[in-house]
C-alpha cells in the first residue's frame, strides 16, 4: 500500500502535490541531500514552490511519471560531483581540468553522463539555496525590465531552463538558444514543448563561440549562465556578447568563482575579474549579485560563489 | 582489523564522536549531521585512510556502511 504523502514528508498537506513529492523522495532516496534542498526552502518557500511547480511540471510533462525519480537522482549525483571536487580542489588548490579537452573525455563524450549531467543542473536552480537567490535576481532585474517583443539569445542554454523561465515570464518575447552539446539540444527542446513554448524557443546545436560569425547586433539581449568558468579564453565569450548584443542591448551572465566542478577550468578567484572582462569588451556593469552556500566545508580556504552580473553595450566609449 | 571497525574509526574522528557505532546497516539517517557535506570530507577521509580513490558516481549511490564497506575493500584490493 502506498503511504499518503502527508506520512512520507512533514507538512505536506500545506504544499502543492510537485513539492510534497518532490520533498518526499529526497527525504526516501537522498537524505544526505535533504538538509541542504531544505534550506533552500526556508529561504523563501514561496519561491522554491513556484520553481518547483513550475521546472518539475515541465519536466513532468517532458519525462513522464519517472520525472521525480530522474531529476533528483541527477541533482544528487551532481551535488555529490560538485561537493566531492570542491573537496579535491581544497586539497590540490587547482581545478581538476585544464583544458576543454580533459573536460570533453571526463563528461562531454558520453551522452548519458551529459543527460544525468544536466537534468541534475536543472534542479539546482532552486534546490541550491545560492542559486535560488541568483534566478530571483534574474526574474526581478533582468527579466522583468526587458523591452516589450524583445529578441534574446542564449549562449550555452544546458537544460534551456533559464531561457525558458524567461518566455514563460515573457510571452511577447521570443529567443534562439545555442550550444555545443546534442543532450543540451534535446532536452532544452523537450522541455520547451512541455512548457508550451517550442514556437517562441528554438534551440540550434552551435558552438556558442562561434557566433561572432552571426548577423551583428540582433538580439535586444543575452542569457549566458555558467559559461565562462567552463572556457579556456573567456575573452571569447565576451567577444561574442559584444558582437550579438544591439547597442544598448542588455546581458544576464553568470559564472562560478572558486568553485570546483569536474569541468571547470577557469579559476576566476575575485568577483571584480568578471566585472573588468565585461568591461574589457564594451559592456557598462549595470548590477551585479555575488552568491554562496549556507553551509561549506570544514576549515575552507575557498568559498564556492556564483556570481552574476547585468550588463548593457555600451554606445559611447564609458556608458 | 575488520574494515567496519576501522571506518567506525575514521566516522569518530569526522563526526567527532568517540562513543559513535556503525553497523553494516547504518545509513546517513541514522547519525547525526552526516549531510551531504560532511559526506565529502568522510569520503577523502576514507581515501587517505586506505589509500584508495573514489569515482564521484560511487560515493553518491552508498546507501548504507556496508556497501561503503564493500567498496573500500574492492578498491583497497585492485
Amino acid at each position: 500500500m502506498i503511504r499518503p504523502l502527508a506520512a512520507r514528508y512533514p507538512g505536506a498537506a500545506a504544499m502543492t502535490e510537485i513539492v510534497a513529492e518532490l520533498l518526499a523522495y529526497v527525504r526516501a532516496k537522498h537524505p544526505r541531500s535533504l538538509a541542504g534542498v531544505e534550506e533552500a526552502r526556508r529561504l523563501d518557500p514561496a519561491r522554491f514552490d513556484g520553481y518547483a511547480d513550475l521546472l518539475v511540471g515541465w519536466a513532468m510533462r517532458a519525462l513522464g511519471d519517472r520525472a521525480i525519480a530522474r531529476t533528483v537522482d541527477a541533482f544528487a549525483l551532481f551535488s555529490s560531483d560538485v561537493n566531492m571536487a570542491q573537496g579535491r580542489y581544497e586539497a590540490s588548490g587547482s581545478y581538476e581540468h585544464k583544458s576543454y579537452r580533459g573536460c570533453y573525455e571526463a563528461v562531454y563524450a558520453d551522452k548519458a553522463t551529459m543527460d544525468d549531467y544536466l537534468w541534475g543542473v536543472y534542479l539546482t536552480n532552486f534546490m541550491w539555496v545560492h542559486h535560488l537567490d541568483i534566478s530571483a535576481f534574474f526574474e526581478t532585474r533582468f527579466v522583468a525590465k526587458l523591452p516589450a517583443r524583445a529578441a534574446l539569445i542564449e549562449l550555452a542554454p544546458g537544460h534551456g531552463g533559464w531561457g525558458l523561465v524567461a518566455m514563460h515570464r515573457r510571452p511577447d518575447a521570443r529567443l534562439d538558444g545555442f550550444d555545443i552539446s546534442p543532450s543540451s539540444i534535446e532536452i532544452s527542446r523537450a522541455l520547451a514543448a512541455a512548457a508550451g513554448l517550442a514556437d517562441r524557443a528554438r534551440y540550434e546545436l552551435r558552438d556558442a563561440l562561434d557566433l561572432t560569425s552571426h548577423p551583428a547586433g540582433v538580439a535586444d539581449a543575452c542569457i549566458c549562465n555558467f559559461l565562462v568558468e567552463h572556457l579556456e579564453d573567456p575573452d571569447r565569450l565576451f567577444q561574442v556578447i559584444e558582437h550579438v548584443l544591439a547597442p544598448g542591448g542588455k546581458a544576464f551572465v553568470s559564472g562560478a568563482l572558486t568553485a570546483a566542478q569536474v569541468d571547470h577550468i577557469y579559476e576566476f578567484r575575485r568577483e571584480s575579474e568578471l566585472v573588468l572582462l565585461a568591461e574589457r569588451h564594451g559592456m557598462r556593469v549595470l548590477e551585479t549579485l555575488s552568491v554562496q552556500p549556507q553551509r561549506t566545508l570544514p576549515r575552507a580556504q575557498f568559498l564556492p560563489r556564483s556570481m552574476s552580473l547585468i550588463v548593457q553595450k555600451r554606445t559611447r566609449e564609458h556608458w | 582489523m575488520a574494515i567496519i571497525d576501522e571506518l567506525t574509526g575514521v566516522f569518530r574522528q569526522v563526526f567527532g564522536d568517540d562513543e559513535l557505532v556503525v553497523t553494516r546497516a547504518t545509513t546517513a539517517a541514522d547519525v547525526e549531521g552526516w549531510d551531504s557535506l560532511t559526506h565529502v570530507s568522510l569520503m577523502l577521509s576514507i581515501e587517505k585512510r586506505f589509500a584508495i580513490r573514489f569515482k564521484s558516481a560511487q560515493v553518491a549511490s552508498l546507501e548504507n556502511v556496508g556497501e561503503l564497506a564493500d567498496l573500500v575493500e574492492a578498491l583497497a584490493n585492485k
